[in-house]
């Protein structure tokens, strides 16, 4: 029992989703032996207090549950605001159709979205991520680690498919 | 580098290029010159030396360190050194450049899809819902930066547009800034803020009372820096009373 405890101690100083690699890195221990550590640490979570463990982003990660989440809001008082509909629309065909240019949201959105990708890069939820090889070299975007915590996701194969032959693309 | 004076004998005679005027003797050492600057100049354009081998950043450095120690510095000279420092720059940066790759031709035109943004439909539904679940759990991390589009300090009834304001009218009593020496070192804003703080004082002050009455019009723009700096750290606070903003120490 002592493995989960320390795997709880080191989530709990951890401010970013932990891969199982860099904990078994930390504790000297198999990634075999980390995942075990993991599935009893999660149980053990669930079955008593306000924090449960959160596969997140590509690593884990400790978070409140649900439940208290009216408490912590109270206490916080995060001011988050709820992406509009047409930052989703971008943010979604960047998802699925990433690397993607700019002219190319455009052209499935039929309107500008210079402010909308300026605006989800100001919210690290997108980034650059390289260039197209093509006349102009136009900038391509892709979604962030930002994006999948955001949006509760361990990586991008979680997205449902969407019709058309655009099927989620692997994280 | 301390610039060091070249006898008048020394100094390059056909600097007609730059102009009249020569370069005035500023001596640079190198690992790969070691000469005047006039004399690096005629090198350079006469293809005798390669500049990719000769480090600018020393010579740049030798030539502030000439115009902050000598107190007469005559302007043509000044700008005789100054166009050969730039053409030794320019020439340097246009070595330095990466040889451009051509553009790839287009040989079918690019398949872009087709106008179908209903398509996400499904999956913008499923971010609302997933983005509903996840503000409801809290993490350590992700919560603590402030969103870049919140307003990370309580500005209370002072509006941005209250704040330009207030601005505006302090530029319009401040006089205009005496030219002084460009190489002159510049000024902190971090010295700013604390002359700002200890000017501050639990009782509200507007800005005409807060400011010194003759200041110019950089040191009014370093004033509503440092004051907005200090709101933003929590030091400072504002509201307004009859249509004036007012500051005052944080609590």
């Amino acid at each position: 029992m002592i493995v989960v405890d320390q795997l709880e101690a080191l989530l709990f100083v951890s401010d970013e989703p932990v891969s199982i690699a860099a904990l078994a890195s930390a504790l000297g221990l198999t990634e075999g032996q980390v995942e075990q550590g993991l599935e009893v640490l999660e149980s053990r979570l669930e079955e008593r207090g306000a924090i449960r463990l959160k596969k997140i982003a590509g690593g884990y990660q400790l978070c409140t549950k649900p439940e208290h989440a009216e408490a912590v809001a109270n206490f916080l008082k995060p001011q988050r605001q709820r992406l509009g509909r047409s930052l989703m629309e971008v943010l979604a065909i960047v998802a699925y159709r990433q690397p993607i240019t700019v002219a190319e949201i455009d052209t499935i959105r039929g309107v500008q979205s210079d402010y909308s990708v300026k605006a989800l890069q100001d919210r690290r939820l997108i980034e650059e991520v390289g260039r197209r090889h093509a006349p102009g070299r136009p900038l391509l975007y892709g979604t962030t680690d930002q994006f999948l915590h955001q949006f509760n996701l361990v990586d991008l194969g979680e997205l449902p498919p969407v019709p058309d032959g655009m099927s989620g693309v692997s994280g | 580098m301390a610039p060091r004076t070249v006898p008048d004998r020394e100094r390059p005679a056909a600097i007609a290029a730059l102009g009249v005027v020569a370069p005035p003797p500023i001596e640079v050492q190198t690992p790969t010159f070691d000469g005047s600057l006039g004399m690096l100049f005629q090198c350079v354009r006469d293809r005798k030396v390669d500049l990719m081998d000769v480090p600018l950043a020393p010579i740049c450095e030798a030539y502030f360190l000439y115009l902050m120690n000598s107190p007469s510095v005559g302007l043509d000279e000044a700008a005789a050194a100054l166009a050969a420092l730039a053409f030794l720059l320019e020439r340097k940066a246009w070595g330095l450049l990466p040889v451009a790759e051509p553009e790839p031709e287009i040989e079918e035109p690019l398949e872009l899809p087709a106008p179908s943004v209903g398509q996400y439909n499904l999956a913008i539904e499923a971010l609302n819902v997933w983005q509903e679940e996840r503000s409801k759990t809290f993490f350590r991390s992700f919560e603590g930066g402030p969103d870049p589009y919140e307003v990370p300090y309580k500005l209370s009834d002072v509006t941005p547009t209250d704040l330009a304001r207030a601005f505006e009218r302090l530029l319009r009593r401040a006089s205009p800034d005496v030219l002084q020496n460009l190489a002159a070192p510049r000024r902190s804003l971090a010295e700013q803020m604390s002359l700002v703080l200890k000017s501050l004082a639990r009782k509200w002050l507007s800005l005409d009372l807060l400011v010194p009455p003759e200041i110019s019009r950089s040191e009014a723009v370093y004033w509503f820096l440092a004051l907005l700096e200090l709101m933003r750290l929590g030091q400072a606070k504002a509201r307004m009373r009859e249509d004036e903003v007012e500051f005052a120490l944080a609590s």
